[in-house]
């Protein structure tokens, strides 16, 4: 067994870094506070080859493989939680299903532009009565001659209001339950198509988050994304590749409050010497590293598993919900080794502890991927 | 069409250095290394002037075989080709040594019209190197550039100097040699493609036996330890007696006269 990444893993990781003390962290605290989207980063990443990463070169991806993806999004997420869920929402959500389920004239005509970041890709799944229960959806698609008309509301989408197409999903059978469900692509400026306001969040603030509003959106019968009723399938199988992409964007922000806690430990003299020398931050600065080092260990195995093309539902599944939790747990010890100043904006840790939340949340919640994991199990 | 070698040299990354607390000595074991990143300027001066002009980049180092890492690295950052002059009794090696080995290689093995080096490395700072390869290749040597052309007609580059005192622009004929500064250009950032194609451009590997036998050192290093500022802790005051006792002092202690 070798644990090594390849010459090329690590300088893929040295180059995001570079990039990331370049552009990334000195916006980053002007993103969150504003908060703003960083339009300039996201042209930025296209210039690096980095919005298609796991795709093939045909499809103006880079051909490069998912643990690439993954080490980008951790390198992303570590110095902007924001930057690195806005390329996992493209790269995931939107490319993913019209890699995987796109006829050959859909990829050319929204996947090529996807991958050389020319627009991005937004995913829109979650209903305000429909969230973890995606056969509760409303929203509805019916066919009128050569056209599909979509109606319903949609919550919650992600990069919607910058997007230039979205992945929607609707039922074409509501009787069939999850089997009703149908996936469409649906171009930004389709009469139809309306993006509400960007919504107010805890965490990741500069991602532009919004509601979708479908009234009588009138989509061409061949941007049908897989075959009719295959929607849910489509959905459940983007979520499983998502997964590995949210766990390294939590182990980012795991990692970076890691960073942030071994520095200020170190600058921090109370008592006449560093609490770095105290055994009660020393316990807490052991467990973070082990929590983060054990969060990168399957997130890296989930992405092993996709790249050898084995099952990884449940190794994803399994890296979401550790690394998400780790998130969480970490940020919080680092804002208690920080003491009062971690409480303040402006301070990394205070930014880093409102980012990890979305983790356990988004993309299949902590309690879903305990689902799947035990649903694995007992199969 | 230029024909340029950009030397770099495989240092340890300072950021991983740790002091000894009792001995002052430096602990390198977890240290890293990276291309000195003076030699990232090097590195991408010689590829924007082949992307103006066509021609080929040649990156060339001197070092053990464990710095193999540094050839990918430094082919992604745009050159063609690499040339590894390696060996174990690379390590350490001092100046005069670095620049016989170069030498030898450039005259022996590579057809070129310029020479591009960092201002100095990032270990040892001995700013050696380029001006001792230009005396040794016996070609103009046109140092502290921070700004670079190539005049395609009369085959010559025109170079900025920037002095202590000003700037000076001189031209001179290839072959040539020049040592540029930082702030020359902001060194590329490898992109996903350049990293991958890395692997597929030839390197060239060369032992120094090859070449001859390596030249003796001349230097004798005989300890590294940390700089260390010892503070005096005197306090003065800020008034003209403060001033006057301050002033005194660093008389005493011959820092001013």
């Amino acid at each position: 067994m070798d644990f090594n990444l390849t010459e090329e893993h690590k300088l893929i990781r040295q180059s995001v870094q570079e990039f990331c003390d370049k552009y990334v962290c000195p916006i980053a605290d002007a993103v969150d506070q504003e908060p703003r989207f960083p339009a300039e980063t996201i042209k930025r990443l296209a210039e690096q080859d980095w919005l298609g990463i796991p795709y093939p070169v045909e499809y103006g991806g880079a051909g490069s493989d998912y643990l690439s993806y993954i080490i980008v999004l951790e390198e992303l997420s570590r110095a902007c939680a924001t930057t690195g869920f806005t390329l996992e929402c493209h790269t995931s959500l939107a490319e993913y299903p019209l890699f995987k389920f796109g006829t050959e004239e859909q990829k050319q005509k929204y996947l090529v532009p996807l991958c050389k970041g020319e627009m991005l890709g937004s995913f829109a799944l979650t209903e305000p009565g429909a969230g973890t229960d995606a056969a509760a959806g409303t929203s509805s698609a019916v066919l009128d001659g050569n056209e599909w008309v979509l109606n319903g509301s949609k919550i919650f989408i992600s990069n919607a209001p910058v997007a230039g197409v979205i992945v929607v999903f609707a039922m074409t059978d509501k009787s069939k339950g999850t089997k009703g469900i149908s996936a469409f692509i649906v171009p930004a400026g389709t009469p139809g198509l309306q993006i509400g306001k960007h919504l107010n969040k805890m965490g990741i603030r500069g991602s532009l988050t919004a509601e979708v509003f479908l009234k009588d959106c009138r989509i061409p019968k061949e941007n049908l994304l897989g075959g009719e009723g295959q929607g849910f399938k489509i959905a459940m199988m983007t979520l499983d590749g998502g997964r590995i992409g949210i766990a390294a964007q939590a182990l980012g922000i795991a990692q970076a409050a890691l960073d942030e806690s071994i520095k200020y430990s170190k600058e921090r003299v109370q008592f006449g010497k560093p609490i770095a020398t105290l055994q009660a931050i020393q316990w807490m600065l052991a467990n973070m590293a082990t929590e983060v080092q054990a969060s990168r260990f399957l997130t890296y195995h989930a992405a092993w598993c996709c790249d050898q093309g084995l099952p990884y539902s449940s190794q994803a599944a399994m890296a979401k919900l550790f690394a998400s939790e780790t998130a969480s747990r970490q940020t919080d010890r680092a804002v208690q080794v920080h003491g009062g100043i971690g409480y303040i904006k402006g301070t990394k840790v205070e930014r880093l502890y409102r980012d990890a939340k979305i983790t356990e949340i988004y993309e299949g919640t902590s309690e879903v991927m305990r689902m799947v994991i035990a649903g694995g199990l007992l199969r | 069409m230029l024909k340029i070698v950009a030397c770099f040299k495989w240092v340890v990354d300072d950021a991983d250095i740790r002091v000894d607390a009792g001995s002052n000595k430096l602990n390198l074991d977890r240290a890293a290394y990276k291309i000195s990143p003076y030699d990232r300027n090097a590195i991408e001066e010689a590829v924007v002037l082949q992307e103006k002009h066509g021609g080929s980049v040649v990156a060339m180092t001197v070092a053990p075989p464990g710095a193999k890492p540094c050839l990918k690295d430094s082919l992604s950052r745009g050159p063609d080709s690499a040339c590894f002059i390696n060996d174990p009794c690379c390590a350490d090696l001092e100046p005069s040594q670095t620049v016989e080995i170069l030498a030898r290689a450039i005259s022996a093995k590579t057809d070129y019209d310029l020479i591009i080096c960092g201002e100095g490395s990032g270990d040892i700072y001995a700013q050696q190197v380029g001006p001792a390869l230009a005396e040794k290749l016996g070609i103009p040597c046109v140092t502290w550039v921070n700004k670079l052309s190539f005049n395609e007609d009369e085959r010559r580059i025109i170079a900025e100097r920037k002095l202590e005192d000003g700037i000076e622009v001189v031209s001179a004929p290839l072959p040539a040699l020049v040592v540029v500064l930082p702030d020359i250009n902001s060194p590329r950032i490898p992109t996903l493609k350049q990293v991958l194609g890395a692997a597929k451009k030839p390197v060239e590997n060369v032992t120094p036996q090859d070449l001859g036998s390596i030249p003796s050192p001349r230097l004798l290093t005989t300890d590294v330890v940390a700089a260390t500022m010892d503070r005096r802790r005197i306090k003065l005051a800020a008034d003209a007696d403060g001033i006057r006792e301050a002033v005194n002092a660093l008389l005493r202690e011959g820092l001013v006269s």
